[in-house]
């Protein structure tokens, strides 16, 4: 992997690309791109939720237990709830 | 785009196309292990190691194996959850979870 960030398709010739070929590719990133950023807010959640879920201190078990599994999804749903409170405050403040 | 699975990028290894598209795929996979290293490493090290000695304990690392999984797992809930989420929000045709 000697990719770099800004170096994908440097090896390509980009000239051999139709533009049928060129189209499906924009929709490919598009959707690559949305996934990337599902995957990101995953790992925001996870790390927000497993401090709170999680008690503090040395982990003896490797498995969530009864009360930590229903905490992370419950923490999930309540951080998307307040996110869908911020932005329908900041929609009425716009009005 | 379901046509582009893993068997459908490797087939034309010399399709400028499908190079593209593993490459992308590729650095998206890079960019996600990073993100959980850099968050288990964080996360186990605070927990884990609350006052670092001259080398790791057995009780130490232990604790990072417990902390690894543990974490592993608690990303798969909040993935679960979360796509499951935005899958409902989106058919409902709602405003989704664009905000994040």
């Amino acid at each position: 992997m000697d990719l770099g960030g800004s170096s994908i398709g440097s090896n390509v010739d980009l000239s051999k690309i139709s533009e049928r070929d060129k189209q499906e590719l924009q929709q490919f990133v598009l959707n690559e791109s949305q996934k990337a950023r599902i995957q990101s807010s995953i790992h925001g959640l996870t790390d927000t939720c497993f401090r709170k879920c999680i008690p503090a201190g040395t982990i003896k078990k490797g498995a969530l237990d009864k009360y930590e599994e229903p905490c992370m999804r419950q923490c999930v749903d309540r951080f998307l709830d307040a996110n869908m409170v911020v932005l329908k405050e900041l929609e009425r403040l716009r009005q | 785009m379901d046509s582009l699975g893993g068997a459908g990028l490797s087939a034309f290894p010399n399709d400028p196309k499908m190079q593209i598209m593993r490459q992308v795929q590729q650095e998206a996979a890079m960019q996600n292990a990073r993100m959980l290293v850099e968050k288990l490493n964080e996360h186990c090290f605070e927990r884990c190691v609350p006052k670092p000695g001259t080398s790791l304990s057995k009780g130490e690392e232990g604790c990072f194996t417990s902390c690894m999984e543990k974490y592993m797992q608690a990303w798969n809930t909040v993935s679960k959850q979360y796509v499951a989420r935005i899958q409902r929000e989106s058919q409902q045709g709602a405003l989704g979870a664009g905000g994040l």
